[in-house]
């Protein structure tokens, strides 16, 4: 009898606090689809807008070419928002891509890595998705694709989240159920964790997304219109008959037209991508298995260069999943053998943030207090666990959840993350309670740090361009042999060596594995000159990055003074041609 | 012998001749309505033409869409067989057919053309035939790769090449596409072998008995060598890297490109960059989804003869019990139809197919699901004293085809060679039957169709029983069965929760169904599990058996007409009237 008390107590929810202008403003599709339109127009030498498909519900997909006046290859690829609610992440990429546009006049950086790579920037991989985030009543939209039947009762989307309290958001629902099995956090009653039947614990509430029982099945919002994910319906680690992997790979429009932009452009050997999936803080480790799924080991050592890299430019420590099945970055590395770095801009922390005098540079964060009650403990209530006869320290840990509200709690202007939990009398389920974490409330960095992630991971991309994969001539050598032939020709002993002055391998293991094209090399004669021995054009080797190399001989036939040529011509890294003269 | 020519006089004949009894197989005293000449392949203009006469010859039974088009344009298009007068094909259970995937594997295409027009010459008269179109549907797709298949008649090929689509694939990964193809240097338009003498210094040398074979000099250290070295297929190098046919047309396998247990390109060669990327493949995927009435897959392919199910890798594990004993239950009724064909597990039986059209079709679709492999040279070979060597081989067309199967050798000035011999046997010899034996391949593999298509679930109910339990309150006892050897929803769909359940309703404007539920004991009404909530609408995620019954109880409170029915994706929706007094 203590709860229902205790839930009258909590204080008010407080707005969700407004989207002002900001370094990195989140826009909608209509607004994104002409700020990009706006910089291709603006600076037609370097950036030129790319329809790289339609969503399902009919919204362009566009991306930018970015590069220099004469495009450079390889390419590297920088996708985000494949997840719907990851719109900031849009943001992020559309200023990279303002920057890069803009800078290539005056920043030598920038032109550094644009002489090198040309960047494909996909701010919006799911515009269906993103769209939700100026939909009224706001919600995270993670599936936007094919619905299938979640409660099995033969119809389709037919009990789907709404907002039932009208408040502007569809947020969760909390009932007293003698059947649920969540109980309130004992650190702060506002977080639900599960019971533990282990450790005597039993569930008292039902947690469902805000919604109906439209269906009268006494489940709620349990089964929703979409379910395909965009980011899980790749094909590699593909999970068949699971809702939201969708009903096949590629099946998803948006999917399809990224693997499809993906395979026109093989020049492509890096990707970027920045959504709900990490692979920087916490790089993939090598995998086996047969057949192998993950990372082989000599691209394991290539991410956790990268990933060392990216910490050490952005400080983040952002994780999430890795690895996630059926998503674009484990098709692009484990398919076509691109280096797919991924990484989380932001996460909720799960820690108070610290009064910003006392932060000081490269100091550890402190341990989260393990046992306090939170900072603003409603109305003087003590937590459920504590109010029972025998008071004692609650035994679990805070949960995640807990200490999410820690730091929501710790920054004024963050409060707009929590919605509290509010009475509702539920047309089906009678007395519930509305409220938990907002929508967006998690993946939503704070207005004053959206500025300077940006910038930390413009940095880090800035710093890709040496790391590239460079094939270089590195030596050209003519040797001629014996003092000549009747009518002034030579035989001459053509060596070349091929060099990779990048830090990445002109091919992954995996792409060598995906049978990914090498690129050849080819010796040039003129008229005059013949091979005598050798092969005209010869294939590629994988070239390990720092100084791989490959040696290729030829004997030719030809007068002094000849021009002999090598021309290194990969689809994937471009184009170099050195010729050298044989000695008269 | 005047009966065969009186057949032969009908088969050259165009147009209606005037009188004939027909022919075994066809009713007799049946004048078939459009001939065909059955002992010939044909190419995908006639495949095509060939339906479209039937279509015309039986208005209404047939109806052609075109779902889709192939690489090079041409059109994908599925025709539709039912009995119109019974309902659209899309209330019925239906089966899928199709064939040639693989371009070279083209009898296929005619398999599927004989079914239906084996089912519409007889419908007007044989009572299974109009049962089966009446109750059931049939889409027939005849070429899944109909370019493929255009290439391999107009074209220079062998009895293995145009199996791929024909998208430019860099098979050499040169940076140039399809360059490198076999050459069909003499313009026979078939690429045979090319052989070239060099006394003394070969690895082969000529058959005593038969020169046109050339046997392998065993190792020995007599110091015999042989006098003959063998050059592989006809051809040059077009690309000058050393190497000869390495880069041809396409260089895929549509049946690799199915989305259940599909690896990338470096597990299974052919699969493509992800599944269902050649538009042939994608089109029938989005057919099948729109068409979940599908209950039955046939595939067509050559050769070896087999009837071949799924799982296509041992790693996917066995197929779930219940629906193994359906698949064997066809596969050994297939056995007997089909002579020297073998009922046989993919990957445990043949070999390891990640991707494959039948294991998609029943892994992620539930539908029992068959690729036959059609055409097995021991058929034209019953005599165990033929086991199929080269010298058999070569006995048989001498013998049966006056030696017209095979390109004798003969000289050739090749560029880089020199003289060489080419000669081989023709594209058309051993993986298609010879055109005396393809009336009986098509014949036996369309019935085995139709064997699987009859096996299609049909669900009956049986008069219900009524019983007053007092206090306005009655109970009715129905019976639910499927008559048929398939489930109507397969193990594996309810395992995965595929497609829509099926269900069990009762519904009447003056009644009350106050509860309700299956029956687990056919002796004991009161053991029922009832339904949670909605028991006049009572779900089977499991479906009904093969050849199941299944009882039910509801307790309904009112009087009036009410109605018992039945819905699902894969058997016909049937309804019983019952009068509740």
């Amino acid at each position: 009898m203590l709860v229902p008390l205790l839930f009258a107590a909590l204080p008010a929810a407080q707005d969700p606090a407004p989207q002002t202008a900001s370094a990195a403003p989140i826009l909608s599709h209509a607004e994104l689809t002409s700020a990009l339109n706006g910089l291709a127009s603006s600076h037609p030498e370097h950036a030129q807008v790319l329809a790289i498909g339609s969503s399902r519900a009919g919204r362009l997909i566009l991306g930018l070419e970015i590069g220099a006046p004469t495009r450079a290859r390889p390419a590297i690829l920088l996708v985000a928002n494949l997840e719907g609610p990851r719109v900031f992440e849009s943001s992020v990429a559309l200023a990279h891509a303002q920057k890069l546009a803009e800078g290539y006049a005056t920043d030598e950086r920038v032109r550094g890595l644009l002489d090198r790579a040309t960047l494909y920037v996909v701010p919006r991989a799911n515009p269906d998705g993103a769209e939700a985030f100026f939909s009224s009543p706001k919600q995270e939209r993670a599936a936007t694709g094919a619905g299938v039947d979640d409660d099995r009762d033969g119809r389709q989307g037919e009990d789907a989240p709404s907002d039932v309290n009208g408040d502007g958001a569809i947020a969760g629902m909390r009932v007293l159920d003698p059947e649920g099995t969540w109980i309130l956090d004992p650190h702060d009653p506002r977080a639900m964790v599960e019971a533990d039947p282990s450790k005597g614990e039993r569930g008292a509430y039902g947690l469902w997304p805000e919604g109906r029982d439209l269906d009268r099945d006494e489940r709620v919002a349990e089964d929703a219109v979409e379910n395909a994910m965009v980011n899980r319906n790749f094909p590699a680690g593909f999970e068949e008959h699971a809702g939201p992997s969708g009903v096949f790979p590629g099946d998803e429009p948006e999917t399809r037209a990224l693997m499809d932009f993906v395979l026109l452009h093989e020049e492509i050997v890096l990707v970027l991508s920045y959504d709900g999936i990490d692979g920087l803080v916490e790089p993939p480790g090598a995998v086996s298995g047969d057949p192998p799924e993950g990372v082989l080991e000599d691209d394991a050592k290539l991410y956790a260069e990268l990933g060392k890299r990216y910490r050490e430019a952005t400080g983040n420590g952002a994780k999430n999943v890795s690895n996630q099945a059926g998503s674009f970055q484990r098709w692009c590395y484990e398919q076509r053998g691109i280096l797919a770095l991924s990484a989380v801009l932001w996460e909720i922390p799960k820690e108070a943030a610290k009064p910003k005098e006392e932060a000081k540079e490269g100091e550890a964060p402190a341990a989260p207090p393990s046992d306090v009650p939170p900072a603003e403990a409603p109305s003087g209530e003590a937590p459920i666990a504590a109010a029972e006869a025998e008071p004692k320290k609650p035994e679990r840990e805070p949960s995640d959840d807990a200490k999410r509200l820690d730091w929501i709690d710790s920054l004024p202007g963050e409060a707009w993350r929590f919605l509290e939990w509010k009475a509702f009398d539920h047309p089906e389920l009678g007395a519930v309670e509305i409220g938990g974490f907002a929508p967006y409330a998690r993946v939503l960095p704070p207005e004053d740090a959206r500025a300077a992630i940006e910038e930390k991971h413009f940095e880090f991309l800035l710093g890709l361009g040496p790391a590239l994969p460079r094939l270089e001539v590195a030596d050209l050598e003519l040797e001629p042999l014996g003092n000549g032939v009747d009518g002034g020709n030579r035989l001459v002993r053509v060596k070349a060596v091929v060099e990779n002055a990048g830090l990445l391998p002109s091919l992954t293991h995996a792409g060598e594995r995906a049978r990914m094209r090498p690129g050849n090399v080819k010796l040039v004669l003129p008229a005059a000159g013949t091979l005598v021995a050798g092969r005209a054009l010869v294939r590629l080797e994988r070239l390990r990055g720092a100084g791989g190399r490959q040696e290729l001989e030829w004997l030719v036939q030809g007068p002094s003074g000849m021009e002999v040529g090598i021309e290194i011509d990969s689809e994937r890294l471009g184009l170099v041609r050195t010729t050298a003269e044989v000695s008269r | 012998m005047i009966a065969l020519e009186l057949l032969l006089a009908v088969l050259l004949q165009e147009g209606e001749p005037a009188s004939v009894s027909g022919f075994p197989g066809v009713a007799a005293g049946v004048q078939p309505r459009v001939e065909i000449p059955w002992n010939r392949l044909v190419d995908d203009v006639e495949i095509y033409a060939r339906l479209d006469r039937l279509a015309e010859a039986f208005p209404g039974f047939v109806a052609m869409e075109v779902i889709g088009a192939s690489v090079e344009g041409r059109e994908m298009r599925v025709y539709t067989l039912t009995d119109p007068a019974s309902g659209p094909a899309s209330e019925k259970p239906a089966m899928w057919v199709d064939g040639n995937i693989h371009g070279n594997e083209v009898q296929g295409a005619e398999a599927v053309v004989y079914l239906a027009w084996y089912l519409l010459e007889n419908q007007a008269t044989n009572e299974r035939a109009s049962a089966l179109l009446e109750r059931a549907a049939f889409y027939l797709l005849p070429m899944v790769n109909p370019d493929g298949r255009a290439h391999w008649f107009h074209d220079a090929h062998d009895a293995n090449s145009s199996r791929t689509g024909v998208q430019p694939i860099d098979s050499d990964r040169d940076g140039r596409f399809d360059e490198d193809p076999p050459n069909d240097l003499d313009g026979d338009g078939h690429i045979v072998q090319m052989r070239k003498n060099l006394p003394g210094e070969g690895t082969f040398r000529l058959d005593p008995d038969d020169p046109r074979i050339l046997d392998r000099v065993p190792p020995n250290d007599k110091g015999i060598r042989g006098d003959w070295i063998f050059l592989g297929d006809e051809g040059l190098d077009d690309d000058g890297d050393g190497r000869i046919n390495e880069d041809g047309v396409g260089g895929y396998d549509m049946n690799r490109s199915w989305p259940s247990s599909w690896r990338p390109e470096h597990v299974q060669f052919g699969a493509g960059p992800y599944p269902l990327y050649w538009p042939e493949t994608r089109c029938i995927a989005r057919f099948l989804l729109a068409h979940p009435n599908v209950a039955a897959v046939q595939s067509f392919h050559n050769a070896g003869g087999m009837i071949l199910r799924g799982p296509g890798t041992e790693s996917y594990g066995e197929y779930p019990r219940a629906d193994v004993g359906v698949y064997d239950a066809l596969g050994s009724d297939g056995e007997k139809m089909l002579p020297f064909y073998r009922y046989m597990v993919i990957w445990r039986d043949l070999y390891t197919v990640y991707g494959g059209f039948v294991n998609w079709t029943y892994e992620g679709l539930g539908i029992v699901s068959f690729t036959n492999e059609l055409w097995s040279s021991q058929q034209d070979s019953p005599d165990n004293r033929l086991q199929g060597s080269d010298e058999d081989q070569h006995w048989l067309d001498d013998r049966l085809l006056l030696g017209a199967g095979f390109i004798d050798w003969h000289p050739f000035e090749h560029p880089l060679y020199g003289t060489i011999e080419i000669g081989g046997f023709r594209k058309d010899v051993g993986r298609v039957p010879p055109s005396f034996l393809v009336e009986e391949m098509l014949h036996r593999n369309a019935l085995f169709c139709v064997r699987h298509a009859e096996a299609m679930p049909e669900i009956e109910i049986e008069a219900p029983i009524l019983t007053d339990l007092g206090g306005g309150v009655t109970a009715v006892d129905v019976l639910f069965r499927n008559k048929a050897l398939i489930p109507s929803r397969t193990a594996l769909a309810a395992q995965k929760k595929m497609g829509t359940p099926d269900f069990l309703t009762l519904q009447g404007s003056g009644i009350e169904v106050l509860s309700g539920g299956i029956r687990t004991d056919r002796f004991r009404p009161e053991l029922v599990t009832l339904a949670e909530r909605e028991p006049e609408k009572l779900l089977l995620e499991d479906g009904l058996g093969s050849r199941a019954e299944l009882r039910v109880r509801w307790y309904v409170r009112g009087t009036g007409e009410a109605k018992i029915g039945f819905t699902g994706e894969k058997a016909r929706g049937v309804t019983r009237a019952i009068d509740l007094r």
